[in-house]
């Protein structure tokens, strides 16, 4: 497309100084002093971390939920956006929009609306209550499954619409071939989609673990306070305690593991596709 | 030649001096980001056209403020500042702010005694305070003690505060009181508050939540600011403000002087502006701030919304800034090993 890498790298340069001045350099200046202990490089700010019983329980319960969230977002997202991609054009267009619209709206707002849903009084208990399978209302708000859902709820759509992307590429006829061979669904999604759509899982699946992990607003609002996770352990040092070294320590490790999830996904969807 | 240059010289300087001038009538505050569009039309309007001067208002929460005041100590960005009265402790323990001359604030001996000179060091000056208490349903409930709150017929039906918010360790410090256990430390209220948390519906972190989960019946009663208590009242439920046997507890905001600053006198002249009677009197009737100063009347209705009164003031029981400040750390490591683990 250009005639030169030169001429590549100049188009790309106001963007990457941009994104260095305001971003790269602000977050290095941040998270190096997680590293530094009167005035030489140490880790030590990491090893106390994780000497606290309760740290190490809190960084396994973001990573377990985060990890949730993303596989059960990636089951309905495949399932979704496989519906959306067989539609007409206009009906395509129409769905995807259905699907973009809550992203729309502010994550606050979707997370109180968690709270009519899941409440005493809300349409879940209601029905429960209607259809006989409980006597009285079930508690299921601020609990760590009503974490749960408000969090697969705000980052579903980037899975499906990186999904739907993913889906529009793959050749039309492999699918019915597949089926035409003779594979199952199962086979047919394991053997031809999975790895034709790596790519969109591997963007989703980074955009909602990274999301999962470091929403505040949701796990503060929905889990009541009782779940306490990494980011709101972050919340804590910063807001309490006045602790940067701490709060930088957690802000790495948050980051970190989204560039591991990444790596992850892209080495699972990779080993796939080469078999 | 020479007459051309000089005078693009003379132009620049006098631009260079205007713009110099204008700089010395600049004020630079830091401000809660709450109501500002009532601050402007009360407070920072009428003082510009009162000195002649010009203000800049940034907003932001207490952190922000105190790390930018840290990052700025040598050459201060910000003038004046409000806070909490624990951080304005913070703020004098990491030499930030200056003494106040009180002398030269004529409002000053109008103020109840909390607010004349909260932390005792002659560093700021309180000009709003609330009360924190108990808001419950008549009809499914009396609360006559901060222990109320844990009774089992009580218990599963309350949102009690997050310990990171203001109202959390005001209302632990009550609820020890209660147990019986008035240590700093706050050990005991956590450890009661920790065996009741499965029960207990949440541990709130915004106020605002709470007006939706009184009106869902998710909760039936709850410790909050007064300053949230207006919303509360239109929802058309018996509701009633309690007054525990053991008192309320609050909080008290402070005005502090950067340390450093050149606009000292400026600072000094809008901090004697906000505390005159006109318009403590102008943010009460608005709802914003209750007031410190003890010659503001205000309607019924008004005061029935607001913190307000002599009374009121010297029934506070605050804790201590030091305290605050000081056992922060321990109440967070308590709270997250036997609340929220």
């Amino acid at each position: 497309m250009f005639h030169n890498r030169a001429e590549a790298l100049a188009l790309a340069l106001p963007a990457a100084v941009f994104a260095a001045v305001v971003f790269l350099v602000p977050v290095g200046i941040l998270l190096s002093e997680g590293f530094r202990s009167a005035g030489s490089w140490t880790l030590s700010a990491y090893a106390d971390f994780f000497s606290h019983p309760i740290n190490r329980t809190v960084f396994f319960r973001t990573l377990r939920l985060g990890a949730t969230v993303t596989v059960v977002a990636a089951v309905i997202g495949y399932l979704a956006a496989y519906a959306i991609v067989s539609q007409s054009a206009s009906s395509k267009g129409r769905m995807i929009g259905l699907v973009a619209l809550p992203l729309m709206i502010s994550p606050v707002a979707r997370t109180y609306a968690w709270i009519v849903i899941l409440g005493r009084t809300g349409i879940v208990n209601q029905t429960l209550i209607s259809l006989g399978l409980s006597d009285g209302p079930v508690r299921l708000l601020f609990t760590e499954t009503a974490v749960f859902i408000g969090l697969l709820q705000l980052f579903m759509p980037l899975m499906i619409i990186s999904l739907v992307s993913a889906l529009e590429n793959l050749p039309r006829d492999a699918v019915p071939a597949a089926r035409v061979l003779g594979a199952n669904w199962f086979q047919v999604f394991w053997k031809i989609i999975l790895p034709l759509t790596k790519e969109g899982l591997v963007i989703g699946g980074t955009l909602v673990f990274t999301g999962s992990m470091t929403a505040y607003i949701t796990p503060a609002i929905l889990g009541g306070s009782k779940v306490l996770m990494l980011e709101t352990l972050l919340y804590q040092r910063v807001t309490v305690a006045s602790d940067f070294v701490s709060a930088s320590v957690i802000a790495f490790i948050l980051i970190s593991m989204s560039f591991a999830a990444n790596l992850l996904l892209k080495r699972l969807a990779t080993a796939r596709s080469r078999r | 030649m020479l007459s051309r240059t000089m005078l693009v010289s003379a132009t620049a300087l006098m631009l260079t001096m205007g713009i110099a001038r204008a700089e010395d009538k600049t004020l630079t505050i830091s401000v809660y980001a709450f109501a500002q569009d009532e601050f402007k039309e009360i407070v920072y309007k009428p003082f510009e056209a009162k000195c002649g001067c010009k203000l800049v208002v940034e907003t932001g929460n207490s952190v922000e403020r105190l790390a930018k005041m840290e990052a700025n100590k040598a050459n201060p960005v910000i003038d004046m500042a409000v806070m909490s009265m624990a951080d304005a402790l913070a703020a004098a323990r990491g030499g930030l702010i200056d003494k106040i001359d009180t002398a030269r604030l004529s409002n000053h001996g109008k103020l109840y005694d909390i607010a004349k000179d909260p932390n005792g060091d002659g560093m700021s000056v309180g000009y709003t305070f609330y009360a924190t208490s108990i808001i419950y349903r008549t009809d499914k409930m009396k609360i006559t003690s901060w222990g109320d709150l844990l009774k089992d017929d009580i218990v599963s039906h309350i949102a009690f505060p997050n310990v990171t918010t203001n109202q959390g360790p005001p209302a632990l410090y009550m609820l020890g009181k209660a147990l019986g256990s008035d240590t700093p430390d706050l050990k005991a209220p956590i450890q009661a508050v920790g065996k009741k948390a499965d029960k207990i519906v949440t541990f709130y972190v915004k106020s605002s939540q709470l007006v939706q989960l009184m009106q869902q019946e998710e909760i039936w009663a709850t410790p909050i600011g007064r300053f949230s208590w207006a919303p509360f009242t239109k929802l058309g439920l018996p509701l009633a403000w309690a007054t525990p046997k053991e008192g309320q507890t609050g909080g008290l905001n402070v005005m502090v002087l950067a340390k450093g600053s050149k606009k000292q006198d400026l600072a000094l002249l809008l901090m004697d502006f906000w505390l005159s009677t006109e318009i403590q009197t102008k943010l009460a009737e608005k709802l914003v701030d209750s007031p410190v100063n003890a010659e503001v009347k205000v309607s019924d209705e008004v005061a029935n919304n607001i913190t307000y009164g002599e009374e009121t003031a010297k029934s506070l029981k605050l804790i201590p800034s030091a305290v605050a400040l000081d056992y922060r750390e321990s109440w967070l490591s308590e709270w997250n090993a036997k609340v929220a683990q």
